[in-house]
Formats: structure tokens, C-alpha cells, sequence
């Protein structure tokens, strides 16, 4: 585009300014129609650590991640992202603490009738003015942000099209670069590859692990297959009916911890493959 | 339903239904219902013809008084060509009124839209305000409105915008709002989650997915504004309306034949018009 700005430099392929660390203590969380979904779950997550959470459907898995940025309210206990306490940030304080925390989701997200580009300078509202965003005015910095995020995830050849007209695959790299825009001190996926064939899961599962590696990004991702949890994460995590039932190391997790946190025989559907 | 044809069980085909036990389920209890509704809905619309408790439908009514209108509409089959000048000014004045209260009514509709529908306005004090107060507008028909606003602000073409812009706005808001509720609420989220404020994930997040039922709605509007602004100047809201009432007065039949004909063809060719850019904005 036009002049990129000297702060442009500073753009997504540099290391995160610092990482964030995560601790729970006895944290609870309970939707209003009486689930409990979480229960006492007592965490520490180091910064820069890559960590799968793992479960079946309704272990909690998607629950934990969305108590991390604050889109489900804790219900009791303690929960300390980046020296915040979430239980009692609100406003525009936790919108401070969102802009910190990229996050990925299953069913990417993406605005289908914006422009990729549009959509993945929606990582950058935590750091625009209001105004600005209404009147669809984008600094030439954060668009410049926007291009290397892109370019880091190998699409920004894509960055005019329209985003339903993209991929499975594509979109989830432009849901990438969305939460990369964001310059994130924090990342969180929750079953970034569900809903993508395997060589394209195989792909977005390396952007992540890149993402761990290069920047130093704490990473944590929902997965509910044993060998991805195992190939591209170093910590895992496995709920059951809310609570922690395994905390190890991912690879040399066995057969028997993934049938202990399923609470069932393995079965062929649990392993992705190449 | 219960499975006639040969089922592809463990016996193949070797051995028929002899060898199958088919376990159907129990059929669902409740079919009479669609029934019941049907019958009570044809028993409320025979009370509604009814002398006693409805509008006493009559075809005796009709078949005794036809022939008071039948001279009329005679009239009306021979259109005045030569009154067709004089039509011209208030027809354009026609357009120019629809068009800019679609505008108007448009850009105002826009951010109520988005209050009113619980994916874009969460908060449900503020929406229930919003559409409590739509609703009262929609109530009010724009007939009414304008002949209130000639009373207020003069006959003219003035009063006929405003009372179009209200009743385009009751419209627009409630459709629009109506198809946001049935969007992903998936790009929302992310904005959220990325620390965008509730302005912010609908403008970023949530409006480039409105705008297709926005424009929809816009051009819908448009076509009933046309129809519209011709009554509008029954009560001296500027427009064809004002002619419309004129010759009606002088009885002449001939030459409201001929607004009817050109407010028919001007539909028309909206219509044409605007059902060409919604096959594009698919």
C-alpha cells in the first residue's frame, strides 16, 4: 500500500514484547442454566509454553479457553492472565487485556462479506478509536500490520478477495493472521483444525507451533485428537466433566492417559493421520 | 416411512422378510394437530362474514349496488392522452418525494436496525426501548402522519417526505432487524474477543453481513414509496396525490384512468430496476 510507517517495522514477525503467564486457582465457572462447566480447576501455564487441552466434547475444553479472555465470566475462584485478574476486570480494561489474546476458533470467524483484509484488521480494535473504526478509516501502520500477518500465513495474494470466497484451509490462516495482527502476547485456539481435512490441519497446527517458536507466543489449543495433542504441543491438559484428570508432558502422554481422560477404549476416529 | 422396500440388513436378500424383525417406533402422538388449527382458522373467517358478530358479508350487496360504479369504470377504460402534460410536474414530484425518503428513511434505519436486534444490541433495556418505539410508529398509518405534518409545516411536498421517512423507517428496521438475528454470530465473537467495543464488532464484524438485507429492504421501500406518495396527496402532501384529488372532484374518470396508467408503469420499471441489483447483491 502507501508509506509503511517506521513502527510498521515492528510488525508480526518480531517476538512478542512479553509473553503471559496464566494461573487458576479453584476456578469455577457455572452458565446460567445450572451447567457447571468448570470445577475447581487449579492451573499454572508458564509464559511461552505450548499446551493442549484435551477432552471430550463437553469436558470443559471450550469453556476454559473462553474464560481466559473473559467471553465467559468466571463464576468463582481466582483466574490471573498477564498480572490481571479477570474476575473483576471489566470494560475497558478487559478490552485491553482481549487485544492482548489472539484467538482462533473452529469455525474461523470471518466476516464472509468483508475483504480478507478487512477482516484481519478486526485484530487491531483494541488499539483503534472508536471513530476510526466507524468510519472505516485504518491507519496506514495497522494496514501494514495487517500485510505482514498475511504474508506470514502465505496469503496475502488472497488479502482483496471476499473471505467466504477462500478455503476451509485459507480462512483459518486468515483467522491466523487476524489474532497475529494483534501483536498478542497470548494465543488461544479452540479447535483450530475441526472442521479441516488433514493435510490443512497438519498446516495450521505448524503455523501455531511456528508462532510458539519464533515469537515466543504462550500457546494454548482445544484439540480432541490424541496425535496432534501429542506432535505440537509440549504440555497437555485433559478435562473430564470440568475438571483436570491428566497435566504432563504431550508427547510421552500413552494410550491409557487418552483413555482416562476420554473415560473409553481408543477409538480409530481419535487419531487424525497424516 | 416404514421402510417397505427390502432392507439391506445382515440377511441381504437370501432370506426375505422372514428372517427381519422391523422394530418401528411407535407412531408420534400428536398428528391431529395441524387439523385443529386448520378448523379453527375456518371458524374464526365464517364469524368474521357473519351479520351478527363480523362485517356481514353480503353478495346481495353487491349484486344491488355494481351498477353505481359500473359507469365509472367505463370511464376509466378511455384514458384523456391530451391531460398528459399536466401530469408530468406532480409525477416527477412523485419520484423525487420517494426517493428522497427512501434515502432519508435508509441512512436512519441503518443504526436502529442494529439496536433492535439482539445479536447486535445485547443490551435488552436499550432494545426493548428501540422497538417499543418502532412499533409505535409502524402503528401509525403514514396517511395519518401526513395529514398531521400539513397541518404542521403547510401543504406541499415537505409533509409527504417526513410522513414517508417514518413509515419507511418502521419497515426498514423491522426487516432489517429480522435478518440480523438470523447472522453468524461467529464474527461477532471474534471481534469481541479481539477487544473491539459493541460499536466497534458491528461495525467491523457485523455490518458487511447486513448490508445485502439492508439494500433488499431499502429497494423494497422505494417501490412502496411510489404507491404511497400518490395518496400521500390526497391530504395535501404534494405529489400525484394532489392531481389524483383534483380530477377525482371533477369527476373526471378519464384522466385519473391516465395517473393510474403512468403510476403503473413507473412501478414497473422500479420494480425491473430494483429486482436487477438484488440478483446482484446475492
Amino acid at each position: 500500500m502507501s508509506i509503511p510507517a517506521p513502527s510498521a517495522a515492528a510488525g508480526a514477525t518480531t517476538p512478542a514484547a512479553a509473553s503471559w503467564a496464566i494461573s487458576m486457582r479453584d476456578l469455577t465457572v457455572r452458565y446460567g442454566n445450572g451447567v457447571t462447566a468448570l470445577k475447581n480447576v487449579s492451573l499454572d501455564i508458564a509464559a511461552g509454553e505450548m499446551v493442549s487441552v484435551v477432552g471430550l466434547s463437553g469436558s470443559g475444553k471450550s469453556s476454559l479457553i473462553r474464560t481466559i479472555n473473559g467471553l465467559v465470566p468466571v463464576t468463582s475462584g481466582s483466574l490471573t492472565v498477564g498480572n490481571r485478574d479477570l474476575a473483576t476486570t471489566r470494560g475497558r480494561d478487559l478490552r485491553a487485556l482481549r487485544g492482548g489474546i489472539g484467538m482462533i476458533f473452529q469455525s474461523f470467524n470471518l466476516a464472509g462479506r468483508a475483504s480478507v483484509l478487512d477482516n484481519v484488521l478486526v485484530g487491531r480494535l483494541a488499539h483503534t478509536p472508536t471513530w476510526r473504526t466507524l468510519l472505516g478509516l485504518h491507519r496506514p501502520a495497522e494496514k501494514q500490520l495487517a500485510f505482514e500477518a498475511l504474508e506470514s500465513v502465505g496469503i496475502l495474494g488472497k488479502c482483496w478477495d471476499r473471505a467466504s470466497s477462500l478455503s476451509g484451509g485459507q480462512q483459518q490462516r486468515v483467522a491466523i493472521a487476524r489474532a497475529l495482527t494483534q501483536q498478542p502476547q497470548l494465543m488461544l485456539a479452540d479447535e483450530p483444525v475441526a472442521s479441516l481435512d488433514p493435510p490443512t490441519a497438519h498446516a495450521v497446527m505448524n503455523d501455531l507451533r511456528r508462532i510458539n517458536r519464533t515469537l515466543g507466543i504462550t500457546v494454548i489449543t482445544n484439540v480432541h485428537l490424541m496425535d496432534l495433542a501429542r506432535t505440537y504441543t509440549t504440555r497437555m491438559i485433559g478435562l473430564r466433566a470440568g475438571e483436570v484428570v491428566y497435566d504432563g508432558p504431550a508427547a510421552s502422554a500413552t494410550d491409557a492417559d487418552f483413555e482416562a481422560i476420554y473415560g473409553r477404549s481408543i477409538a480409530p476416529e481419535d487419531v487424525l493421520g497424516e | 416411512m416404514t421402510t417397505a422396500a427390502p432392507s439391506p440388513g445382515p440377511a441381504g436378500t437370501s432370506a426375505p422378510a422372514t428372517a427381519l424383525t422391523l422394530i418401528i417406533p411407535p407412531r408420534p402422538r400428536g398428528r391431529w394437530k395441524p387439523w385443529v388449527a386448520v378448523a379453527v382458522v375456518l371458524v374464526i373467517t365464517l364469524i368474521t362474514f357473519s351479520p351478527q358478530w363480523g362485517i356481514a358479508f353480503s353478495f346481495e350487496a353487491i349484486a344491488r349496488n355494481w351498477q353505481n360504479g359500473a359507469g365509472k369504470i367505463a370511464l376509466l377504460l378511455v384514458p384523456d392522452w391530451s391531460f398528459f402534460p399536466r401530469t408530468i410536474p406532480p409525477l416527477i414530484e412523485t419520484l423525487q418525494m420517494a426517493v428522497i425518503a427512501t434515502a432519508m428513511g435508509a441512512i436512519i434505519s441503518l443504526p436502529l436496525s442494529l439496536w433492535a436486534a439482539r445479536l447486535t444490541n445485547p443490551h435488552p433495556v436499550l432494545r426493548g426501548v428501540v422497538r417499543t418505539v418502532l412499533n409505535i410508529v409502524r402503528a401509525v398509518p403514514e396517511l395519518l402522519y401526513a395529514a398531521i405534518l400539513v397541518a404542521m409545516v403547510g401543504v406541499g411536498a415537505l409533509p409527504g417526505i417526513i410522513a414517508l421517512v417514518l413509515f419507511n423507517v418502521g419497515i426498514i428496521v423491522k426487516l432489517v432487524s429480522e435478518a440480523i438475528e438470523s447472522n453468524d454470530a461467529g464474527p461477532l465473537e471474534a471481534a469481541r474477543a479481539a477487544g473491539g467495543t459493541g460499536a466497534q464488532v458491528n461495525r467491523a464484524a457485523a455490518l458487511p453481513d447486513v448490508w445485502p438485507a439492508f439494500a433488499n429492504q431499502s429497494l423494497y421501500v422505494l417501490e412502496l414509496n411510489v404507491r404511497a406518495s400518490t395518496v400521500l396527496g390526497l391530504v395535501g402532501a404534494g405529489g400525484l396525490g394532489l392531481l389524483i384529488d383534483a380530477v377525482r372532484t371533477f369527476y373526471r374518470y378519464d384522466q385519473l384512468s391516465l395517473i393510474i396508467l403512468e403510476i403503473l408503469v413507473v412501478v414497473v420499471v422500479i420494480d425491473v430496476i430494483s429486482s436487477t441489483i438484488r440478483k446482484r447483491l446475492v
